[in-house]
This record gives C-alpha cells, structure tokens and sequence, in this order.
C-alpha cells in the first residue's frame, strides 16, 4: 500500500533497534502453556482495573546478571527463617557478612520474608549501616536487600523503607554503575506506593538528584533507562500534576529527556522508551503553558522526526519486537504537543511533510496486530489535519497518494474509523479542490457504505462529510444519487437521532432533490 | 491561556477539544445561500487527551505488562481487529448486520414497497401500486363496480378481472400460481391478519436471526400465512422527542467517545414518529417503515 512511499521514507536515516537486550526481560518464556495465558489475562485484567480506579501502579525488579526469571525458589517457610536467622547472623558483625548479606537478598526475593524481616526492630537501622558502611560489597548487597524490599507487593513494607531514602538520592551522584542504577530502580519503586513517601522524595530533593544524574551519565544507558523509570513513576503520581511536573518543566530534564530519545541501535529501546514515557506524563496536562516550555526544547521537532525514521523502518517491513512500545508514547507526545502548538508555529515545529506518510504507514503495519496503537495513530492525524494552517499537511496525504489506504480502513470499528473520518473531513473542510480529489479517490461510495453502520457518530460525521463533498462541486450530488445514495439519505429521515434526521432531511431539501 | 486565533475552548472531562475556525472554505461562496437551520456543525478539532483517558487504555495496559515483565512480544494470539456493523436507519428496526449486503438485502425487502397506510411490505414496487389501488383507493372501489379493474399479477399478462376471486382463480389455474400465495390475500382477511399481527410481537425474537431470513423464508412460502414480519409500529413525534434527545445526543464533535460505543449498544427508540397519513414518497423510496422490538445483536 505504501510501497511508493519507501523510496521516499529510505532517505531518511534507517536505524535497527534491538530490544535483545533485555535486562529485564520479558515474555521470553519457552513455556506458552494455557495455563501461563489465562494467568496473563488475569494479570492483564487487574491491570485494567486497577487503570479504571487511577491506580494503576509497577514496580520493576532488576535482576542479577544470571538470573533469567525472578523465580521465588525458596519455600516460604525456610525463607522466613533464613531472613530471622540471617538478620541475627549480621547484626551481630560476624566474618562473613558479605555472603550473609548476599544469602538474605537473596531470601528477601519471597514476600512474605519481606513482611517478616521489617518486622523485625532495628532492620532497617542495620540496612542503612551497611548501606553507608565502608565495605563496597556490603554496600552493593544492603541496595540489593532494599531493592527486593521495595519490589514488594505489600503496602506497609515501602513506608518501612522510608529512611534509606536521602541516602539512595545522596547516592545518586555516585560512580559505581550498578549501585546507582539499585538505587534507582529502588527509589522508583518506592515512589507510587504511597503520598507519604513522594511527598519525602520531593523534599528530599528527587528531582534535582535525577537531573544531575542524567545529565552526568547521559552516555550509560542503563543509568539512563534507569532514570528514565523511576522519573515516570514519579510524574505518573495522580498528585503529580500540581507538585510535580512544574517542577520537572522548569528543570532541565525536559531537554536531557529529548536528548536521549534517539534509540541505540547496540543497547536497545529500552532506554528510549521509558525517556519517551515520561515526555508523555509531561505533556498529558491540559495546558497550554506545559505544552509551550516543552516546544521550546524542541520535542515536538525530536519527537515526530523520531517517528518519521520509526515510520521509514516500518514502512520498510523491518519492525522490530518491542518497537510499539517506544512508538506509543512517541505518538501521544506528538499529538498533546500538536494541539498546544501555535498555529503559525506548526510547519517550523514539525518540519516535515513526511510525517503523514509514516503515520499512515504505522497505521497500516500496526492496524492487525495493535488496533489501539492504530487508533492512537488515527488520532494524532487528526491532530495533524485539523488546524487550519495544516495544508501542507493535508496535500502531503493527498499528493502521496495515502488517501486511498485511509480510505480503506473506515470498516474497522473501535474508534478506528470515526478518527479515520474525521482525518478525511478536516482534508476536505480545508478547500474544494480537496474534496474534488477525495471523490476522485473514491469517498463518496465509502460514504455509501458508512452511512450505514450502526455508530451513530460514524454517521452523523459521513453526513457531515457528504455536505461537505455535495457543497464543494454541483455534480457530486448528482454521482451520489447516481450511486443510489438519495434513499439512504432517506431512511436517516426515520432515524431515531435528531442530529441525523435534521441532517438528511437539510441534504434532500437543499442539495440532492433541487 | 487562551490564544486569539482560537474561536472555542471547551472541555469534557479528559478531552480538550479545540475547534480550528468555524468558517468552512469549502462552502465560503455558499454562505449567501445557507440558509437559516443549517444543522451541520463539523469544523475540524485538535483534540488533547488527558493522561487517563480511555483511549489510552490499552497502551497503558501494555506499558505495565512490560514493566512487570508480563509482555510477550510478537504475540501469537492477538486482539482482533474488528469491523464495524452496519444498522438499519429505520426508527424503531434494530436489527444489526455484519456485511452491506445483509443490510442492503433487509433494507430493500422490508422497507423499499410500504404501504403507507397499512404498512404492508410488498416485494415490488408495481404489486405495491396495485395493493394501493385495491385496498386504499376508494375511487377504484367504484369503478371496479362496473368494470374489470383487478389486474393480473403476472407482468405482461395485462387481463383484468371483476373480483379479486376471478384474479385469484385465473392466477391458480392460467398461471399455476398457488391457493395461498401471499402477496394475494382477500381483503376480507383483513380482521385476521391484525389478530396474527399481535401474535407476531408476541414472537420472542430470536437473536441471531437476520430478520431478512424471514423474509426469504416468507417468499419461499415456508412460512404460514404471514405477510409480514413483525409487527408494524406506528410512531408518534411528541415533545418528549427533543428533550429525550438532549440526553441521548453525543456531540458529534467529540472524537473520542466513539471508541467504546460500539453497535453493540443497543439504541433504545425512546421516541417515536408517526408519518402523517398523506404523505406518499416516490417510487423508489420508503413510503412506511416496519418496526421490530426486537434485541440488537
């Protein structure tokens, strides 16, 4: 469909990403069992719900370097007492620490340990001795003991956590790679589990210690990504709007975030896509003061020229595994930032006229397996479209010929084809030649067919769109009745919507029967 | 806030919607001859969606399934994508259709040929004329006292005859047309027909059947004596009509809510309209409609 947009696109540089790496790794699993899919579709509905009560909330856990699942090996009970024993063993500062505390990060993995060992007096007080103890390896393994502490699913163990906090950000700063990303990744666990807890880390100065950070290790990825995480669990905060973002916007964040979009080819998305989350938490507010600090750093220009060589790639047949994660929130980004930029500012800040060809071609290579992501896509067209100094915009889809491919997705239901639709209306609302070329391309026998279904906003919008084509040109109404469309138009005198009626009995009284 | 090129601010919810100039260049020149009432509203909108919004959904879902390490990349079994149904037009007919061609086919056998008096549905236009002419014109009652005014059904056949009795017979023996033929009832039958008629709405509709079948059915002559499916519903234009409306009505201009409303959602006819008994259409459009209380798919 977009073959004759490859060569086009291929000018564009074509980078391989690869999501190989995966360090927190994910459905690798041999085992595709029914049992494994029906325990992700729980999985996956909890999260759903937990999404229609504003809590949807994770926690990521980093595993060690020879570990390939975060399986619980241990039974319950022997971890119970490994962590008492373990605990005794160490406070009292016996020789071989190091393998003692290794041995309890290693028990701390199960939950009910977890709950066990912060009950017991002074834990933590022993936690933070090592933690700032003079020994590195003790250092490393105390991190990893509050790291598994904070991944737990229980709510009372994060608030216990609560005085290691100024040291992880005082940490932050630190040299050792792997220490500093356990930090990270246990602050940003700690972050969502309770207001108590953000509103300490805001205090305790969060998000200068994630700036500097990611300003200083800008070149280590898995710092970045790192960051990037616990960064998003912050802004993704329900509070988040009021204390937060601000904060972040009037930062330098915005423009090290931007800087790091770009995937390597070598490392992998992973990094890219937690950054790109959190533009995304940026530009979710509605307000247009947000939207304007973030296109002052340009991240409408970064964002969408990112998506263009995306959309090269794609367009390609080259998608790689996991690149739907970085592209959603790419395009939620691009589409905020769309509906906040200034009118005039709109060609300087996209800067280029294939971006309604990439966002054509991810709605093609995306439309089977993701529908949603097609519908995201749908929906930052439309943003594209509809302002009205977009016509560079709307000529592009016309003059590269992606009209018809557009066209050809207005059967798919699921707010697919109502955006779609809306696309097509803001083309033809912005000049008759447009419409006359859109009949050209065949929307007026589409409109035959959608003004049938049983949305009614698919078809009050396909009469809208008819008005639009009828008033653009005297033939057309003429075609359409040839296309036997006057006792369609008709039957909607007998709808049960008003919207619908008063439209069609307008189009037959001044447009179709005079 | 506010910029000055922008005409409307509005906002629902998780959606900020902003109209982009209310002025249509495609109908510019028009504008002298758009008249008073002109219901169509589009103007193309940017939309702004809040972090929330529902439309967001299953990409937040996907986000967290990967940080929790549930995603499996290049799923096997993925969601379908699924294609929008098609629904008849017709106030107070329910019936829903997976392909054009069920819709086209419903349509045009239900709601093509009705009479308007009645709301007979008649399977062609010239046996609709001739169903008018029999059983709603009274001036055809006179004349047919004294000539042959009850046509032939067979095209091209021409003859005429005094009574619906001698068409019938002529039908049965010249035509080989059988003793029920349904598009052929004895006005007499009329009172029995309305009886059967309250026993067609007491038929619990079944749900996967396309009422069309029962039409296809009706012509094959499976069915018994019904020549029509369903009940006819006559519909009166109240004032409850607008102010139901005012609730029932999306606003068009928001993108967003048309991805959960999908034509599973059943659109109850809170209203109804009744066409005022004088008005015929033309020949090939709808002169009644035929209800069905029926559940949508």
């Amino acid at each position: 469909m977009f073959k004759i947009q490859l060569n086009y696109l291929s000018l564009t540089k074509k980078i391989m990403w690869r999501l190989n790496k995966v360090r927190h790794k994910a459905g690798r699993h041999g085992d595709s069992s029914e049992q494994f899919r029906s325990k992700r579709r729980e999985q996956e509905n909890a999260l759903r719900q937990a999404r229609r009560d504003r809590q949807l909330v994770s926690k990521r856990l980093l595993l060690n370097d020879d570990e390939e699942h975060p399986e619980v090996t241990m039974e319950t009970n022997s971890a119970g007492q490994d962590v008492v024993s373990l605990f005794l063993k160490l406070q009292h500062s016996g020789p071989e620490k190091e393998a003692d505390l290794k041995a309890l990060s290693k028990a701390l993995r199960d939950p009910s340990a977890q709950l066990t060992f912060i009950k017991q007096g002074k834990s933590m007080h022993l936690l933070v001795g090592l933690l700032t103890g003079s020994n590195a390896q003790c250092r490393l393994q105390a991190v990893q003991c509050l790291h598994e502490l904070s991944h737990s699913p229980h709510a009372t163990v994060a608030p216990a956590c609560l005085p290691v906090t100024p040291y992880l950000l005082t940490y932050l700063s630190g040299q050792s790679t792997r220490f500093t990303e356990l930090c990270l990744y246990t602050l940003g666990n700690l972050c969502p589990d309770s207001d108590v807890v953000t509103e300490k880390l805001l205090a305790q100065g969060i998000i200068p210690a994630l700036t500097s950070c990611l300003e200083n290790q800008r070149h280590n990825l898995a710092l970045v990504e790192a960051v990037g995480f616990t960064l998003s669990q912050l802004l993704q905060n329900r509070d988040a709007a009021e204390k937060i973002i601000p904060t972040v916007l009037a930062s330098s964040l915005p423009s090290l975030l931007l800087s790091v979009l770009t995937p390597d080819p070598q490392f992998g998305l992973a990094p890219a896509i937690e950054c790109a989350w959190c533009l995304h938490y940026l530009t979710s507010r509605q307000s247009a003061v947000d939207g304007r600090v973030l296109l002052c750093h340009g991240a409408l220009l970064q964002c969408s020229s990112l998506l263009v060589s995306i959309g090269g790639v794609v367009a390609d047949g080259k998608k790689e595994e996991g690149m739907e994660l970085l592209i959603c929130p790419l395009l939620r980004c691009v589409g905020n930032l769309l509906s906040s930029c200034p009118v005039d500012d709109l060609i300087a800040q996209v800067d280029d006229v294939r971006l309604p060809a990439a966002l054509c071609a991810l709605l093609q290579a995306y439309l089977h397996t993701q529908p949603a992501l097609a519908r995201e896509t749908a929906w930052v067209l439309n943003n594209l479209t509809a302002p009205a100094h977009s016509i560079e915009f709307c000529s592009a889809l016309l003059t590269l010929n992606l009209v018809p491919g557009l066209i050809q997705l207005l059967p798919f239901s699921q707010g697919i084809n109502t955006m779609i639709l809306r696309v097509l209306a803001n083309i033809a609302h912005k000049k008759k030649e447009f419409c006359v070329q859109l009949i050209q391309l065949g929307l007026l026998s589409a409109l035959c067919a959608t003004l049938k279904m049983a949305d009614p906003e698919m078809v009050t919008l396909s009469l809208d769109v008819l008005f639009m084509l009828v008033t653009s040109c005297p033939q057309v109404a003429e075609e359409f009745v040839k296309q036997g469309g006057l006792s369609l138009i008709e039957a909607i005198q007998y709808n049960s919507e008003g919207e619908m009626r008063r439209r069609a009995a307008y189009l037959l009284e001044h447009k179709l029967l005079s | 806030m506010l910029q000055p090129e922008l005409d409307r601010l509005r906002t629902e919810g998780d959606v900020l919607v902003r109209s982009c100039g209310d002025v249509c260049p495609t109908s510019e020149t028009e504008q002298s001859e758009v008249e008073e009432g002109n219901p169509f509203s589009f103007s193309p909108r940017l939309i702004h969606l809040h972090k929330d919004h529902e439309l967001f959904e299953d990409g937040d879902i996907q986000r967290h399934m990967y940080l929790q390490d549930l995603y499996i990349f290049a799923e096997d079994d993925k969601p379908s994508l699924s294609v929008s149904e098609f629904a008849c037009h017709i106030s107070g007919c329910t019936t829903v259709f997976s392909t054009l061609q069920e819709y086209e086919h419903h349509y045009n056998s239900l709601h093509r040929n009705v009479c308007c008096s009645c709301h007979r549905s008649l399977p062609t236009a010239r046996l609709l004329d001739i169903h008018i002419q029999e059983w709603h014109d009274s001036l055809f009652t006179i004349l047919a006292e004294k000539q042959d005014m009850y046509q032939c059904l067979v095209e091209g056949c021409g003859q005429r005859f005094r009574t619906s009795k001698h068409r019938k017979d002529h039908l049965i023996k010249i035509h080989k047309y059988p003793q029920d033929f349904k598009f052929d009832k004895i006005k007499t039958d009329r009172r029995e027909k309305k009886r059967q008629q309250h026993k067609d709405t007491d038929m619990e509709v079944v749900d996967d059947v396309c009422v069309s079948e029962g039409v296809c059915e009706d012509m094959c002559g499976v069915l018994s004596d019904q020549p029509e499916q369903g009940e006819s519903m006559e519909m009166h234009m109240t004032d409850e009509d607008t102010t139901g409306m005012a609730a029932n009505i999306e606003d068009p201009s928001l993108a967003v809510h048309g991805t959960t409303s999908t034509s599973t959602d059943p659109l109850k006819p809170r209203y109804s309209y009744r066409v005022p008994a004088n008005i015929c259409f033309g020949q090939a459009s709808v002169r009644g409609f035929r209800g069905r209380r029926g559940k949508r798919k």
